[in-house]
């Protein structure tokens, strides 16, 4: 790390530490995401009944659609405050590259989806009935698909700055984005399921995680300064 | 020539000269390739009489491509060179390709239902139909969730430019995956695999959808444009009243 206070891993170690300061506050921001999700889970579960052969074909398709409907909600909070409070008109008009902030932006949110999920994943492993061979893939897929997700939901939060009822428009905005994660990530994990090869699903997931690592920041930067300038 | 259309009178003028023959020909064009398709052209050796749905539904799922790709240009336009029409068009572009997009899924499944046996698969060619028409209906819902209507232009043109990406996926789709949808047959690299006295009312058909909609867009635009107009003369008048 160089001595300027204006380099770029400064910055970004700084705004994730200000992230985590910000949200891992209190136990609630802790649990709230993997709570939501434990919940959309339980209501597929009791949806399809006790079932263990039905569930065992839908098992890694729930915990995919719970991962992506949890990560949704929360996402307008990482943005919305510091645009109303201004803190995006100083970040614009300084020498800071807004496009590190972002970054570091969503790799916070991914975090703190990722770490709590980490922990209660042994929780939905249990409840899905998902065998022990596929977990390692199953939580390596959720990891890189996550990321990719929350630097999505990143775009589609800067998308609907300053709309009123935006967070309504936010499913719509981010589905169609996360659809080749969610094929992708499924498709890893029902390859091991059935003993074929999981590598070309995988390399798509890693694939797409990497190009939206990419450009995702350059995106919602833009989308920021156009919001501000509004 | 875009920048000499660029002036809203001009622009009117033009198209005010342009209208009638446009509809005039579209409809011409439509009604020679519903004959031609109905009754004219031979029976698929497999599918009967019912492959005549084909001489809709594939002009419609090219328009709706077509049109997406059009929008994200008009959208470029709008960003980089700040055309003062450009944003009025891809409104105007945005529901015409949403109507096409469903009228394709629509068509489609009621062309699959007597074929495959199902309204509905998830296979490549479908989904990503679907998505652009998601993509479509979150153009039309941010570019109107703001306050004013030109706050929203700016994002929903970046929503549009980053759809550009579905584009590939819903044309090479069916060559990447093969499932249920059947494979290209007109925009091949060995050239038309289809029959001639197919091609004739197919291309009838899809040349006419596209004059038809742009005669639609044209409306659009010159509606917008007097819109426009309205809400500068009430300010105007607003303004006299307070002086």
């Amino acid at each position: 790390m160089t001595s300027s206070n204006s380099s770029w891993s400064f910055v970004f170690v700084t705004h994730l530490k200000r992230d985590f300061l910000i949200n891992f506050r209190s136990l609630i921001d802790l649990v709230s995401i993997i709570s939501f999700m434990f919940l959309i889970i339980i209501l597929f579960i009791l949806g399809v009944g006790p079932f263990k052969e039905k569930l065992e074909i839908i098992g890694n398709a729930i915990i995919w659609v719970g991962l992506i409907l949890s990560i949704i909600p929360s996402l307008e909070k990482t943005l919305q405050k510091d645009f109303e409070n201004g803190w995006f008109d100083q970040l614009a008009t300084s020498s800071i590259p807004l496009e590190i902030v972002l970054l570091s932006r969503s790799i916070s949110y991914w975090l703190i989806v990722m770490i709590p999920f980490l922990f209660a994943a042994p929780l939905f492993i249990i409840l899905l009935n998902i065998e022990l061979k596929a977990v390692p893939w199953l939580l390596l897929t959720m990891t890189i698909g996550s990321l990719a997700i929350s630097l999505i939901g990143l775009n589609g939060a800067s998308l609907i700055l300053g709309a009123k009822r935006g967070n309504i428009l936010l499913p719509i905005l981010i589905i169609p984005l996360v659809i080749p994660i969610l094929i992708f990530g499924v498709g890893v994990n029902e390859a091991i399921k059935m003993e074929a090869d999981p590598i070309s699903n995988l390399l798509l997931l890693v694939a797409f995680t990497l190009i939206y690592l990419v450009i995702s920041p350059f995106i919602s930067a833009l989308l920021i300064r156009i919001a501000i300038a509004r | 020539m875009i920048n000499w259309l660029a002036n809203p009178n001009r622009f009117s003028k033009l198209t005010n000269k342009l209208q009638i023959p446009l509809l005039s020909i579209s409809t011409i064009m439509i009604l020679l390739g519903l004959y031609y398709g109905l009754f004219d052209s031979p029976k698929d050796y497999q599918q009967g009489d019912a492959v005549r749905i084909m001489y809709v539904h594939v002009p419609s799922a090219w328009l709706a491509s077509f049109l997406f790709l059009s929008l994200a240009i008009s959208c470029v336009f709008y960003l980089v060179w700040k055309h003062p029409l450009a944003d009025l068009i891809s409104n105007s572009i945005a529901p015409i390709g949403a109507v096409f997009s469903i009228l394709t899924l629509v068509t489609g499944s009621l062309w699959g239902k007597p074929m495959w046996g199902t309204w509905w698969v998830w296979d490549a060619r479908l989904t990503s139909m679907l998505i652009l028409f998601f993509f479509y209906l979150g153009y039309i819902l941010l570019s109107n969730a703001f306050e004013r209507k030109i706050d929203g232009s700016k994002s929903a043109s970046v929503l549009a430019i980053v759809g550009i990406i579905n584009l590939p996926i819903i044309k090479f789709s069916v060559d990447w995956w093969h499932t249920l949808h059947q494979p290209s047959s007109i925009l091949r690299m060995d050239g038309p695999s289809i029959d001639k006295e197919m091609l004739l009312p197919l291309t009838l058909m899809m040349v006419g959808f596209s004059l038809f909609s742009l005669f639609l867009i044209i409306i659009n635009v010159k509606t917008k444009l007097l819109e426009k107009k309205c809400e500068a003369l009430i300010l105007k008048l607003n303004l006299k009243e307070f002086s």
